[in-house]
Formats: structure tokens, C-alpha cells, sequence
């Protein structure tokens, strides 16, 4: 459990380099005492990094992700991805920003019922007005990268749970995004499963994708580079882990 | 995003809902099919009368009686056209004949031994009494032999409906029994055959020579006159028409037994056939209207149907909203993805049912005999409605959906 040294280094702001930055994020909610979902947080996510988020239940992990995913816009202090300001933009602005910039990977896969794994993986496509061909054969590569080159025309309901977030995975890279975020990815999946899903974290990181991931267990959050500690809103610590555990059932990585 | 896309989109998750989209295009079906259905029996009835007249000028004027009632306008049959009016009438310049309807009471007729009972009002057959001159008028054609000789009262002019009463076998030399109800009946042979079907509801007929007709009223100079409740007149030429009929008019209108007679509600009108037609055209019309009403009044149900269904939908589709704008959606996408579904919705419903209208008018139609009619004009105009009422009823939904807060939306389980 604790063979990656922990640093305790405070996290430094100012990379000119990084993705995502944040710098004094403030996010209140009021139901009668207010509660810090997010107090006083800065950090930076370097491009090609692989930052796993924990703590317990209530802490503002989600909340830290809706922020850098543009979903969410600071009470307080700034958020910029890839240089712009999330908080200063516009409602459609800010749409257009998460399509192209971001990726999404859900706990509960969160893929359309209705529409194929093919369609799925295209869906942000069809939001930046991408047309053609070139999408289907866009869908064909990643699923294929992903481990489902055989299953296009599937819809989610005939896929298992490890293989609709193979889907998911494809959708969150269709687009190119800078950022691939992650809230707790292997949450529904069995082990064996969840470690596979590891295994394409793996591979992405290697292939210099930025990701952050939202994970309640040490062995995946031991994947990433380092893992932001946040207790009550604020980050306790960040903790650089030095060794990635080999993946399970696999010693191809 | 492309309109195209979210067609795409769209049409998916109607499909994915086959019967609840269905139910929910019921009443735009209903009500355009409806309005359809009229439209092709209107059309095919009119078609049907109209035709007959259609390019053929006629120099024939009818006198009639209408009565204005909270019911809308009739047809009266009171007795109210004398004889003196009638010869006054022939007076008039242009006018080549007048012949006058005489409606006699016939309760059984009989023809090579088979008898038949009438079966109109009071249980009796039209037998008319009328001069010959009637069947020189453009409106009838004899179809075999010739009209009676003027005050013959053992000849007749039968009609083509008759022949059929009797399957066919009815032929000019034939004698046929007419059995009055108040005087002893009377044997006449059958000189002519004519067409007198100038629309529906012509029954069968038999014209006796006006010898025949004893009705007499007492006139307002005193006198102990015939009277009948229907005139036909022919000008001398088509150029006469309006000229006759205007001075028809001007006589009713002055010093007439007519005039006296009629009831406070009832107007004297000389009508030419084209008058005939437009008066009908204005009936047709004013059922249209009727009918438009009725089809706005199911089309707002079937609105209000679509609304509901489309509310409905995007709460069940919350979180599908949440995961679209997680992946780049923005509000007016995610609008226009509502407001298509509701377009397809209206505009399948008008299809639908156009078709099913047109349908089940082919069917009266065919039914009925008339010719068939296509209302081009109202099947854009329903398809434009089926438009609109997508676009009505899915606004509200659409803005609904477009309001939802992804956050929201994802924690859902
Ligand atoms: N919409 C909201 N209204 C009120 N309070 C909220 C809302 N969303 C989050 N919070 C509060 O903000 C705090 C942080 O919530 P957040 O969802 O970020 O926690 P989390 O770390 O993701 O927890 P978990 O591990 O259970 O998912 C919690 O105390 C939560 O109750
Ligand atoms: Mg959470």
C-alpha cells in the first residue's frame, strides 16, 4: 500500500506550461451553513500529467471536477484551460470549450441508450459540427484502440460495464481534448475489470494525454504521477508517487 | 449543429417510442384526416353537381322562395305563384315560355301489372303537373320520344329514375296507372323519356300536363286562382339572361299575388343557374368554415398532446440532456434537438393524416359515385399546420430541456 514515497510538497502555481490551472477557487454552496465545496484551491495540471484526486465522501473532489470540466464556474479566484478563463466566458462559449477541450469519463459510463458505440464515440463530433465520412472511420479507429473494434454497431444495453466505459474512453478522446477527466472510472467495474480500464489510462499517459481522475482506492489512484489529498474543500496534501504498480494481468506495459 | 444531425437524432428516439409516439400523433391525425375526409366528399360532391353545369351557359331563370330561419336559408314551397302572375310574367320582354310546377299526390303507381306504393312525403310519388315548354328547357334532355302534347291528360313524360324504379323496362307507348289520392285515377301513355338530373336527389318522376293540377288559392284581388311554388322561365336568348331575370325580380318585387301572399320571412328570388351554383359554392364554403373549426379544436388537443408527451419526455431524458452538454452540447442544440422531435411529431401526424383522409374520402367517394377530388390547397395547408403545431407545442419543452444544469443532471442515479 505505501510503497510510493510520499512528498509532501505544497503545490506550486505558475508552470507556463500547464493545462489547467486554478488559483484561489472558491465554490460556496448555501443551505442554510454554507458549505465549502471548494476553498481557497490552486494547482496546475502540467501538459501530458496524470493527477488522481482523493479523499472522503463530501470532500469536493466532484466539485474540482466540474470546474476544470467547465461545468461549473468559481464563486471566487480564476480557472483557465488551455489560457482561457472559464469564468469569464459566455453559457455557449463555454459549451464549445468542453467539447473540444475536454473529455469526460463517468463512473456510471453515461453513454445514450438509444444510439450505437459508434454514434456514442461520434456524439461530440456532431456538437462541433464535424461531418462526413471521417467520423464513422474516426469511430472505428478508437474503438479498435480501446479493444472494441468489433462491437461499432452494438448499442450500451447489449455491451458489458467494462465495455461501455471502453466506449466512453473512446468518446473522451474523439475530439482531441486537452484534458481527459476521470471521476471515478473503475467505481462500477469488478477488479479484473477496473484494472483493465487502468491498463488504457496507462497506455493514454504514455501517449502524453493530460488526465485527471477522481478515485476512492489507492492502488488506481497509484497509476498517476501524483495524488491531491483534499479534506473539506482545501488540498491537504500533494503526494508524488514515484512507482506505478504493473498492471494486473498484463506485464505487456 | 447540423439540421441534419439532430433529424437524425431525433428520429431515433421517436422510433425508440414507437406507440407512445403514435398515441401522441392520435390527434393530429384525427383532426387533419377529418378535415381531409370532408374536403375530398365536398369536393367530389361539388364536382359531382357543378360538372353538370360547367361550361354550358344556360338561358333557363328559376323562381324560388327561400325562407331565412336561425337554421340558415331553405327552400319554402308555399303556393304563392298565380296564374295571373305567370301569364304577367310571360309578358315580359325576352321571355320565351313559363312553366309552372304543379305537385300532384300519387299514392300508387302501376305499369304492366307490377304496382309500387309511394314512399315520399305523406307516402305519396312526385307526379308534376307543368306545360310542355318545360322540356325545351336547356337543363333537361329527352333521352326517347317527345314531351306531351299541351292539354293532354292521358299522356306523360316519365324520368330517368322512373325507368330505373321500373329496371329498365319502361319504353315510350307504355301505359302507366297513376292512382291520386283525391280523384279518380287515370291511365296515361308515356310519350318521352327525359334526363331532368341536374344533381342529387332527384326522385323518380312522372310530368302530366298542367290540366292535371285543381290547387287554387284565393289571390288578393279576389279572385279564385291555380297556384304553384315553383316557376321556370327561358329566355329568348343568352343575351337576355340578366335583363329577364332583373325584370323577373322587379315584377316580384312591384305589385305581384306573390308578393301578397309570401310570408314575412320569405324573399322571392329569380335565380340563373349561375346563381343556383354560387348560392351552393357559398354552402360548400360556409361547411368549410364550420369544419375549420373543428379541426382547430383538435388540432390544439393534439398540441397539447405533443406538449405533454415532450414535458414528459425531457424529464425522463434529464440525465441524456446532462450527458450531451458534458460532451459539447449548448442550449440551442439541445433546443433544437427538442424542437425537431416535435416538428417530426406534428409533421408526420399531418402526413399521416392526409393520408388516412384521403383514404376514407376515396372510399365515401367511391361510395357515393361521385368523382374523386384531390384538396391540394388543404393538404399544404395541413402539412404547414402540422408544422406549426410541432414547433407551438415543443417550445416550451425544449426550453425546459435546455435549462438543465448538466451537474444536476449526471448525479442522478
Ligand atoms: N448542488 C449542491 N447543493 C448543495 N451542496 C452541494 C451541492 N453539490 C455539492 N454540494 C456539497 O459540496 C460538498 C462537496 O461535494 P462533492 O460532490 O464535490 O463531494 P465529493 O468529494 O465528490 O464526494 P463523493 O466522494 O461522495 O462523490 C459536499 O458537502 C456537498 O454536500
Ligand atoms: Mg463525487
Amino acid at each position: 500500500m505505501s510503497q510510493a514515497e510520499p512528498t509532501h510538497r505544497k503545490n506550486k502555481v505558475g508552470d507556463t506550461d500547464a493545462t489547467v490551472r486554478f488559483s484561489g477557487v472558491q465554490r460556496t454552496y448555501y443551505l442554510g451553513e454554507p458549505v465549502h465545496a471548494l476553498d481557497e484551491v490552486s494547482l496546475s495540471l502540467p501538459e501530458g500529467s496524470f493527477t488522481a484526486v482523493m479523499g472522503p465522501s463530501g470532500s469536493g473532489k466532484s466539485t474540482l471536477m466540474n470546474m476544470v470540466g467547465c461545468l461549473d464556474t468559481p464563486d471566487d479566484g480564476t480557472v483557465t484551460v488551455n489560457g482561457q478563463d472559464v469564468g469569464a466566458l459566455s453559457d455557449g462559449k463555454r459549451a464549445r470549450l468542453r467539447g473540444s477541450e475536454l473529455g469526460f469519463i463517468f463512473q456510471q459510463f453515461n453513454l445514450l441508450p438509444r444510439l450505437t458505440a459508434a454514434e456514442n464515440v461520434t456524439l461530440p463530433m456532431v456538437f462541433q459540427n464535424v461531418v462526413g465520412e471521417s467520423r464513422r472511420d474516426r469511430a472505428k479507429t478508437l474503438l479498435a484502440r480501446v479493444g472494441l473494434g468489433d462491437r461499432l454497431d452494438h448499442t450500451p444495453p447489449e455491451l458489458s460495464g467494462g465495455q461501455r466505459q471502453r466506449v466512453a474512453i473512446a468518446r473522451a478522446l474523439v475530439n482531441e481534448p486537452s484534458v481527459i477527466l476521470a471521476d471515478e472510472p473503475t467505481g462500477n467495474l469488478d477488479t479484473e475489470t477496473g484494472s483493465e480500464i487502468m491498463e488504457l489510462f496507462a497506455e493514454l499517459h504514455d501517449d502524453g494525454s493530460t488526465i485527471l481522475m477522481v478515485t476512492h482506492e489507492r492502488h488506481i489512484a497509484e497509476h498517476a504521477d501524483r495524488i491531491i489529498h483534499l479534506v473539506d474543500g482545501q488540498i491537504e496534501e500533494i503526494e508524488h508517487v514515484t512507482e506505478n504498480p504493473p498492471v494486473q494481468g498484463s506485464e505487456t506495459a | 449543429m447540423k439540421i441534419a444531425e439532430s433529424f437524425r437524432i431525433s428520429w431515433r428516439s421517436i422510433t425508440g417510442h414507437k406507440l407512445r409516439s403514435t398515441l401522441t400523433t392520435l390527434g393530429i391525425i384525427l383532426g387533419i384526416g377529418a378535415v381531409i375526409v370532408f374536403m375530398v366528399l365536398g369536393g367530389g360532391f361539388e364536382k359531382d353537381i357543378i360538372g353538370e353545369f360547367e361550361g354550358e351557359e344556360s338561358t333557363s331563370i328559376q323562381v324560388i322562395t327561400t325562407t331565412e330561419s336561425n337554421f340558415g336559408q331553405g327552400t319554402a314551397q308555399n303556393k304563392i305563384y298565380t296564374e295571373h302572375d305567370m301569364e304577367a310574367i310571360g309578358e315580359i320582354d325576352g321571355v320565351d315560355w313559363v312553366a309552372p310546377d304543379g305537385s300532384l299526390q300519387v299514392v300508387q303507381l302501376s305499369h304492366q301489372g307490377k304496382t309500387v306504393t309511394g314512399g315520399g312525403a305523406g307516402s305519396t310519388f312526385s307526379v308534376t303537373a307543368t306545360n310542355p315548354d318545360r322540356f325545351r328547357a336547356d337543363l333537361f334532355e329527352m333521352t326517347a320520344g317527345e314531351p306531351f302534347e299541351k292539354g293532354a291528360m292521358d299522356q306523360a313524360v316519365v324520368n330517368e329514375n322512373f325507368v330505373k324504379l321500373y329496371d329498365g323496362d319502361v319504353s315510350v307507348g307504355d301505359e302507366v296507372e297513376l292512382d291520386f289520392r283525391n280523384k279518380p285515377s287515370q291511365t296515361v301513355t308515356v310519350t318521352g323519356i327525359v334526363n331532368d338530373d341536374t344533381g342529387n336527389g332527384i326522385p323518380p318522376r312522372v310530368h302530366v300536363d298542367l290540366q292535371h293540377y285543381e290547387t287554387t288559392v284565393q289571390t288578393p284581388r279576389g279572385a279564385e286562382e291555380r297556384a304553384f311554388s315553383y316557376l321556370l322561365v327561358n329566355a329568348e336568348s343568352l343575351d337576355q339572361v340578366d335583363q329577364v331575370k332583373k325584370d323577373i325580380q322587379g315584377y316580384f318585387d312591384g305589385d305581384s299575388d306573390a308578393r301578397a301572399l309570401k310570408g314575412d320571412e320569405q324573399t322571392i328570388e329569380a335565380q340563373t343557374t349561375e346563381d343556383a351554383i354560387e348560392q351552393f359554392q357559398q354552402i360548400v364554403d360556409q361547411i368549410a368554415i364550420l369544419l375549420g373549426g373543428i379541426a382547430g379544436i383538435s388540432l390544439i388537443v393534439g398540441s397539447i398532446g405533443i406538449a405533454n408527451i415532450m414535458i414528459v419526455s425531457v424529464t425522463e431524458r434529464t440525465r441524456e440532456i446532462g450527458i450531451m452538454k458534458a460532451v459539447g452540447a449548448r442550449k440551442r442544440d439541445i433546443i433544437q434537438l427538442f424542437l425537431v422531435e416535435s416538428i417530426i411529431l406534428g409533421a408526420v401526424g399531418a402526413a399521416l393524416g392526409v393520408i388516412t383522409g384521403l383514404g376514407i374520402g376515396y372510399i365515401g367517394i367511391s361510395v357515393a359515385g361521385w368523382p374523386m377530388a384531390y384538396p391540394t390547397t388543404w393538404i399544404l395547408i395541413a402539412v404547414a399546420v402540422g408544422i406549426f403545431v410541432g414547433v407551438l407545442s415543443g417550445s416550451y419543452p425544449a426550453y425546459r430541456a435546455a435549462r438543465v444544469d448538466p451537474i444536476e443532471a449526471l448525479r442522478r442515479e
